[in-house]
């Protein structure tokens, strides 16, 4: 049987294999050659409908950067102005959020070659670039760490982590084994490792296929992806752990990492469909990423950004709830006083109810302008999610809580975060051709269509 | 007419309109079919067909067409809707039931000091009360729409009509349309390309 997977090609696995009955490849290096001359023979894989020109968008690109460098400067200020606490609240918010892109878009890249999906084919080129670009969310996270160090160095107390103090409490002795600044570094460089790897490897396989269309390259990553999902999900657990749950250090939560992963994988459809739109408002795509594609991203983005997260947080407040022991309660009573339990109703009527009422129609996952709009209101909500996470406990820990109207400081970090992404991203863009140029599967790819 | 018609066939106690179309026995005339000679074929009629008005009329084939549904200009099924406001009504029913169990009629039992009628504990029961009246409302809705079950159809009393099982392709047009004439639609499916012309008498 090892023998039979091994001579099956990617592309034709849906096919019933002459290789069964021992009869070698079921599709020859010629059949293949052919296969992607007919790729390259497609008329709407020509020119500028699948390739930017470098120039394009140069303007906005670096309007986009100098935006997000100022944003990030003033979120600094507010360091200043309000609470070094809060301002640093803000900026893991924006860290995160761009955590969530990257990682999301790592996965959707992974599983769809790990599962030899055709569907995604001519979607998946920005996914890769999106997950490339993995290092930005991965410098904000350094930059969190090097200042909890120096606050700990200085001061002996973080400034959000507080399990960083000398002596917070009797509920840290069983967890300092863990929750110390040693083991957070080496946590950190694992990630770091993991998903550095993980993204620009895939991403320069998938380019290097660009140019030579090699078949092998199709089952490299594809073997890589395999193990790379279970690297992905342990690391991203823990890493939510670590830098998300451990803001409270009393409180423990199981379904932590998978609610962190629930957001990171709609804002990662959130930012394809937004990438897709643009391309295909400014007349690119034409006839490669069609209705259809957008009926499927449409689906994911229904399934993962408003019935999964919506499926997750219940879950998560319901068993505490029930359970109610105090160290997990308290997570929920920051989060119902204050102020904070506006933003709570606000994420329950608009992360699940208004998304599940409009995503739920086949209309608007199928209109290339409403499916943005959708996309960018769910990417908003991601914004606010983790100001829900990761702002409180701002509150809990400062010595002077942030006051009212602050909330500037939360935007310009998120704004700020969201425009460097941005300006990379139409780096990325421009660097490569929009799609897979020589991904065997491209030809079902364009076919592809929702009966239903 | 047409939407008595279409009610009278499926409940069986409600009496039919008076025939529009009787043949020389005296009974009822259900439609005419045509057989057609390819896939391709019926297609194209279809489309002609769905161009000319018709609305009543069905394409029988062996294996299923891909994109016959357009050929024959389907409207999207309103099931969604029905299943959507049915399973709303589940769910509402869910509610009903739990708040008025435990803080309505049966408050005297504390559990664990929650608030009587919290709803967090409901929600498992709203959510399983709203997928089970869906899962009834698609299947008992889907059926219905379909104006099935039913005992016999006049089209079965037609040997060509069965060989659609097997290797016919068969138009069949029903008399309660509103644009049915016998000689307009017998003239329309030669035209298309049907051979072989039946009138389907009803039974009654």
């Amino acid at each position: 049987m090892i023998r039979i997977t091994r001579e099956i090609d990617p592309i034709v696995t849906a096919q019933p294999s002459p290789a069964v009955h021992g009869e070698g490849p079921v599709m020859t290096d010629d059949h293949y050659e052919k296969c992607l001359a007919a790729i390259a023979a497609e008329p709407a894989l020509q020119g500028e409908n699948v390739r930017l020109p470098e120039s394009a968008g140069a303007g906005l690109r670096g309007g986009l950067a100098v935006l997000g460098v100022a944003c990030l400067a003033l979120t600094a200020l507010g360091a200043v102005v309000h609470s070094p606490a809060h301002a640093l609240a803000s900026f893991e918010v924006g860290v995160f959020v761009l955590l969530a892109i990257c990682l999301g878009s790592l996965f959707f890249t992974m599983l769809f070659q790990a599962m030899n999906a055709y569907w995604p084919v001519t979607l998946r080129r920005q996914m890769e670039h999106a997950a490339g670009l993995i290092w930005l969310p991965l410098l904000g996270m350094l930059a969190v760490i090097v200042i909890e160090l120096l606050s700990s160095v200085f001061t002996g107390h973080g400034v959000l982590f507080q399990w960083l103090d000398e002596n917070p409490g009797y509920l840290l002795d069983h967890k300092d084994g863990y929750l110390n600044l040693g083991g957070l570094l080496v946590r950190f460089v694992i990630y770091g490792a993991i998903w550095l790897f993980l993204a620009r490897s895939i991403l320069s396989m998938s380019l290097e296929q660009d140019a030579t269309g090699s078949r092998e390259i199709t089952r490299a990553i594809r073997r890589r992806a395999s193990w790379g999902l279970l690297a992905f999900a342990l690391s991203v657990a823990f890493a939510s752990f670590d830098f998300l749950m451990s803001l409270d250090y009393r409180f423990y939560s199981t379904m932590w990492g998978v609610y962190f992963f629930a957001g990171a994988a709609m804002s990662a459809l959130a930012v394809t469909t937004i990438t897709f739109s643009v391309l295909r408002l400014t007349g690119r795509l034409t006839g490669v990423v069609t209705d259809e594609h957008y009926h499927d991203l449409g689906k994911l983005l229904f399934a993962f950004g408003a019935c999964f997260w919506a499926y997750i947080a219940f879950s998560q407040y319901f068993l505490i709830w029930y359970g109610n022991i105090p160290e997990e309660t308290a997570f929920y009573l920051y989060r119902k006083q204050g102020g904070w339990e506006h933003l709570s109703m606000i994420l329950v009527i608009g992360h699940f109810i208004i998304p599940f009422l409009i995503l739920i129609s086949r209309k608007v996952k199928r209109n290339v302008l409403f499916a943005a709009v959708m996309a960018a209101y769910l990417l908003i909500f991601q914004v606010l999610d983790m100001i829900w996470i990761i702002r409180p406990m701002a509150y809990v820990n400062a010595e002077s809580p942030a006051g009212p109207g602050s909330w500037w400081i939360d935007v310009v970090a998120a704004v700020g975060a969201l425009a460097l992404f941005a300006s990379f991203m139409m780096r990325s863009l421009v660097s490569a051709p929009l799609i897979p140029m020589k991904d065997p599967r491209l030809g079902r790819t364009l076919e592809h269509k929702n009966y239903v | 007419m047409s939407m008595l018609s279409t009610v009278s066939d499926y409940l069986p106690f409600v009496p039919k309109p008076r025939p529009q179309f009787v043949t020389e026995n005296g009974a009822r005339v259900h439609g005419l079919i045509a057989e057609y000679a390819s896939a391709p074929e019926v297609f194209h009629a279809a489309e002609k067909i769905r161009d000319a008005g018709y609305t009543k009329w069905d394409v029988h084939a062996p294996f299923p067409i891909h994109g016959i549904e357009h050929a024959m200009g389907h409207k999207k099924t309103i099931l969604p809707y029905i299943v959507f406001s049915i399973a709303l009504g589940g769910a509402f029913l869910g509610w009903l039931m739990q708040y008025w169990m435990t803080a309505v009629d049966y408050t005297g039992f504390t559990v664990q000091g929650k608030p009587y009628g919290a709803w967090e504990p409901f929600t498992m029961i709203i959510f399983e009360l709203g997928v089970l009246h869906a899962a009834f409302a698609s299947l008992i809705g889907m059926l219905m729409l379909n104006g099935l079950p039913r005992w016999n159809h006049p089209l079965f009393s037609s040997e060509r009509f069965l060989s659609a099982s097997q290797g016919g392709f068969i138009i069949g047009i029903e008399a309660t349309d509103k644009s049915f004439d016998p000689e307009a639609t017998r003239k329309l499916l030669e035209e298309t390309g049907g051979t072989d012309i039946e009138i389907i008498e009803d039974e009654d």
